[in-house]
């Protein structure tokens, strides 16, 4: 208790924001987690059968495992969404500060999204999104 | 000291939320599908939420002998600390706020997106075809959403001026942002569905292809935290549906504040059963066309419409 | 019969009539026997180059004659495969047969001229080892791999107690299990191309999609359905085989089991193929009865596809509200049979007992309900765009491919071809009833919902019929094979009482020969085709069910599309597990 009040000291000190309580979630929340998963190890039976052995595949054995190489399409579709996301940051602080920036500032973004635009539609014509080929 | 007891309220709360949910939806599934759900165990079948976790602490905390055993058990580990830890910045009632950040909708965003690692590295980890489908499915779907989830915020976040959720909340004295950005809160609503992965956007489980997808492998209390995580989800996108859009704890003066919020929370949760018991499930790539064709534009468009209709009004 | 008598000349004009020899059916069929290297000419001759070509292959089975009594006259030899062809511009059968000699014959395949011979061929070969010459991949197909002999053989034990205990040893259960890893190489599959490498992945039989202990191996390209083997056999029963052990009237509950959501209409089908071997005409309020309960069950089986396949595209609720509704025709049919799925009810010459007091209200308060409910399904289901998003343009075929697969029923009526042995050739007093054949035009999933949702209206219509016009008279025919026998007069003389005693107690002889039925079953057509020799038990059942070569045609039309819509067209397809193994 000693510690935790120490901590909370810290914490007024630190900042006005207080990023302490984040923390504490943080230990409670993965406090939680782990005692949850740690009870059930203990609780539970442990019981080794033959059948828990093999993975499930609709009750027959498999053919392979699941290491398979995968089809491109959907790494596609997530480095697009990091390229995306890159260019929808911007929005994120125009958004806070669009007052300040007044009309240039809306032309000026008016300007980026025909950018964003010019981008997008060019993928959809190059047919990247496109699941069926 | 007053931050642990908040920290430890709102985890309690929402534990017991996420658990009550388990009878919340299973009656209410079954009121609309003209059932009865269950009704025997404790006073209206609510004990049936103390059996079900019971019942799963004494399952065998099995681990796959095939499986990728490490990265197996962190993945339903993830999912649930990623949502708690995302209700930080929520405000339930005034002053009833874990932290009050000035970017608190960006870590909301930031928090909210980690889901997406327990379904991909769960996915991987069981080794499964099924489950290595349901992840890829996932990985897509919640990575392409987010990206639309963040830009419905901002038309709000454009007319209160921060990131702060009080502040939001707070500029909805005099009306809701529900009536001044139906747009956002539609969109909003569905990248919320997708990002919890809930029918009808199930994609990555989809019950009648995959076979549960990503957590085909997953039992007994693992299961469960995937389970408790989705409904954590669930809580989570009402509440910030709820703090975003329909003024969070305002309400008429005869209740106070946190009870307000609770209702309106409960509403949408009720909403997301609602909408699990009514509509059939898109494919795929149904699913990724309309929200790289359909929602990003109109994303684009609510933002720039409501960028130039607050200069406007500015003069 | 003018047309059949034309078809035989000029087979025998073009043929030579040497080999050629007609046979006589109860059932008015043209039976042409021929030698098994005439097979392919004439069965080419018969699809492409006859004028009102015979484009169906409808059904091909095998026989053993070996035990065969009496029957002189017929070209028999050691086995017979029988082709059943169908001609939808002649609506008329043709029955060719080939008889066969020697332990293990051979004769040549045809699956070069019909796409849908290739499973019909892989049963014949499971079922009595006979082996077909040019067949791409003859494999068993219902009994597991591991399967010692071929169980429709003479030889073959019938009943449990003839071939021992049975027990699952651990390396038993390994050898079959082993026997069931899928092996794309056997398939002619590649494992991989230059681009990508392909994922094999099971889709059944332990799996919610498939409707039943169905097998689908997917070759998988990310998630595009490069292409599928479907594995049957799992549900096998032997139920033709069980036939050859029941008394005529004895096999009647094995039918029930055949398509096990159309109850009685299995009876009926079954029973139509014993009453022509037995002559028996029925009374007019017996077919009125059977045609009430037949619709009343296409009803209710709809009614399940229905509500799975609206789950098995996502959408929970409609399920249980079906069911629901489905309970409320199982409380006529619960009132009327006592039994519910298999309600056993019809009989020989009849059924198994008059309706009970009070069935018309029922029948008439569920008349009166139904509507309404339709509507609000149609509303909820059919016109829903994301159902529409997931069904529409999904699995097509044409009408030149479903005839050539085998499609019957709704499944052939989505591809606009308004077809119903109902309408055609008109079985049980249907001619009697005033009902339309829906139809679609697109041959997609969602056009065989719409079908399968207007038959259930034309259903209730035939259904309120019945039940406006109920004829009066006898549930049973007056004939000497109708089972049970008739009794009143027994009492009377020593000679009936012995003859009922016999057929009481044996069951009824009925005359030898042989005679196909043909029926719109809950999901196409379904047939029994019956060879008596004379005896009380049948000699061969050969049971033609819609769903075999349904599920045949799945691998053809969900190339391209992905493992969700595979779900949406097995969904659409309506098959019924039982009814494709039997």
């Amino acid at each position: 208790m000693q510690l935790l009040n120490i901590l909370l000291d810290i914490a007024k000190t630190d900042s006005a924001e207080g990023y302490f309580p984040i923390g504490l979630q943080l230990l409670f929340a993965a406090g939680f987690v782990a005692t949850m998963m740690v009870a059930t190890h203990l609780l539970g039976p442990k019981r080794k059968t033959a059948d828990k052995l093999e993975n499930f595949a609709s009750g027959i054995p498999t053919h392979g495992d699941a290491r398979t190489p995968m089809a491109i399409k959907y790494f596609l579709v997530a480095i697009l969404f990091v390229l995306f996301d890159v260019e929808v940051i911007f929005f994120y602080p125009y958004a806070v500060n669009f007052r300040e920036l007044g009309w240039t500032g809306f032309w000026e973004v008016l300007l980026f999204v025909g950018f964003f635009l010019v981008g997008f539609i060019y993928i959809i014509k190059k047919g990247a999104l496109k699941w069926e080929d | 000291m007053q931050h642990v007891w908040i920290v430890l309220g709102v985890l309690f709360v929402l534990l017991n939320v996420a658990a009550g949910l388990i009878w919340v939806e299973r009656r209410m599934l079954a009121m609309w599908q003209d059932r009865l759900g269950p009704n025997r165990a404790g006073p209206l079948g609510l004990l049936i939420v103390l059996a079900d976790t019971l019942k799963l602490f004494f399952k065998e905390d099995w681990i796959p002998s095939f499986a990728d055993k490490k990265i197996f058990v962190i993945a339903p580990a993830i999912v649930v600390a990623s949502v708690l830890m995302s209700f930080v910045v929520i405000p339930f009632a005034p002053g009833i706020v874990v932290a009050d950040l000035n970017i608190g909708v960006l870590f909301f965003l930031a928090m909210s997106s980690l889901g997406v690692y327990s379904i991909v590295l769960g996915g991987w980890a069981s080794n499964n075809k099924y489950s290595l489908l349901g992840a890829m499915r996932g990985a897509s779907q919640m990575i392409a959403y987010e990206v639309f989830m963040g830009l419905s915020l901002m038309g709000v976040v454009m007319m209160t001026g921060s990131f702060r959720l009080t502040d939001i909340v707070e500029a909805q004295r005099s009306v809701w942002f529900c009536f001044t950005q139906p747009l956002g809160l539609i969109l909003f609503f569905i990248a919320g569905i997708a990002e919890t992965h809930r029918l009808p956007f199930d994609i990555p489980e989809s019950e009648s292809e995959l076979i549960a997808g990503f957590h085909s492998e997953y039992s007994g209390m693992k299961f469960g935290m995937f389970f408790i995580g989705e409904y954590l989800g669930v809580t989570l996108i009402s509440a910030m549906t709820v703090t975003m859009f329909f003024g969070g704890w305002m309400g008429p003066e005869f209740l106070p504040g946190w009870a307000w919020f609770f209702i309106k929370t409960f509403a949408f949760i009720l909403f997301f059963i609602l909408l699990r018991a009514s509509l059939p499930r898109p494919r795929y790539d149904q699913l990724m066309e309309s929200g790289w064709k359909v929602l990003l534009p109109l994303v684009l468009v609510n933002i720039l419409v409501t960028g130039a209709v607050l200069l406007y009004l500015k003069g | 019969m003018q047309d059949a008598d034309d078809i035989l000349k000029q087979l025998q004009q073009r043929f030579g009539d040497t080999g050629l020899q007609q046979q006589q059916r109860k059932d008015d069929i043209l039976t042409v026997w021929l030698p098994k290297e005439q097979l392919i000419p004439v069965t080419q001759w018969l699809k492409a180059a006859v004028d009102k070509p015979y484009k169906l292959l409808y059904d091909v089975c095998g026989i053993d004659e070996r035990d065969r009594m009496g029957n002189g006259y017929l070209p028999l030899k050691d086995f017979t495969v029988v082709y059943h062809l169908f001609s939808f511009e002649r609506n008329d059968f043709i029955c060719l047969k080939v008889a066969l000699e020697g332990e293990y014959p051979s004769l040549p395949s045809i699956t070069s001229l019909y796409k849908n011979a290739n499973w019909y061929e892989r049963e014949v070969y499971d079922m009595f080892g006979i082996r077909f010459e040019g067949h791409p991949h003859l494999q068993r197909i219902l009994m597991p791999l591991t399967w010692p002999g071929h169980p429709l053989r003479k030889e073959h034990p019938a009943r449990a107690t003839e071939s021992g205990p049975f027990r699952l040893f651990t390396e038993y259960e390994d050898r079959e299990q082993n026997a069931l890893e899928f092996k794309p190489e056997e398939w002619g599959m590649q494992r991989q191309t230059d681009d990508a490498d392909f994922m094999f992945l099971n889709i059944g039989p332990q799996h919610p999609g498939t409707h039943g202990v169905l097998r689908i191996v997917l070759q998988l390209d990310g998630e595009d359905i490069v292409d599928a083997v479907p594995e049957i056999g799992f549900h096998h029963r032997g139920a033709e085989k069980m036939g050859e052990r029941q008394s005529w009237h004895t096999y009647i509950p094995y039918t029930d089991r055949v398509d096990y959501l159309g109850g009685v209409m299995n009876n009926l089908a079954y029973l139509l193929a014993v009453e022509k071997l037995a002559g028996i005409e029925v009374p007019d309020r017996v077919k009125v009865i059977r045609v009430m309960l037949c619709e009343l069950f296409r009803i209710s089986s709809h009614l399940v596809w229905f509500g799975t396949f609206a789950q098995d595209v996502g959408q929970l609720s409609p399920v249980f509200y079906m069911f629901t509704d489905r309970e409320k025709v199982f409380d006529i049919i619960e009132a009327v049979c006592g039994g519910r799925m298999h309600p056993n009810w019809f009989r020989i010459g009849g059924v198994a007992q008059d309706l009970p007091n009070g069935w018309d209200g029922l029948v008439r308060h569920f008349v009166n309900y139904f509507p309404k409910r339709i509507r609000e399904y149609t509303n909820m289901v059919l016109r829903n765009s994301l159902f529409k998003g997931r069904t529409k343009g999904i699995g097509i075929y044409t009408l030149e491919e479903a005839i050539e697969w085998g499609v019957t029923g709704a499944g052939l009526r989505a591809c606009g071809f308004e077809w119903d042995f109902r309408k055609k050739r008109p079985y049980s007093g249907y001619e009697m009833f005033d009902f339309d054949i829906p139809i679609a035009q697109n041959g997609d999933c969602y056009d065989r919902a719409i079908v399968r949702v207007e038959e259930m209206r034309q259903s209730l219509r035939i259904v309120e019929q019945c039940l406006n016009n109920m004829p009066e008279g006898s549930y049973k025919a007056d004939h000497p094979l109708t089972t049970p026998p008739i009794k009143k007069h027994t009492m009377k003389d020593i000679e009936t009482l012995i003859t009922h005693f016999l057929n009481v107690s044996w069951g009824p002889v009925i005359p030898a020969g042989e005679a196909m039925s043909c029926i719109e079953a809950t999901k196409g057509a379904n047939s029994y085709y019956l060879t008596s020799d004379g005896n009380t038990s049948p000699y061969r059942v050969r049971i033609r069910t819609p769903s075999f070569p349904h599920m045949q045609m799945v691998p053809y039309i969900s190339k391209g599309y992905t493992v969700a819509d595979l779900l949406s067209i097995l969904g659409s397809v309506d098959f019924v597990l039982a009814d494709i193994d039997r």
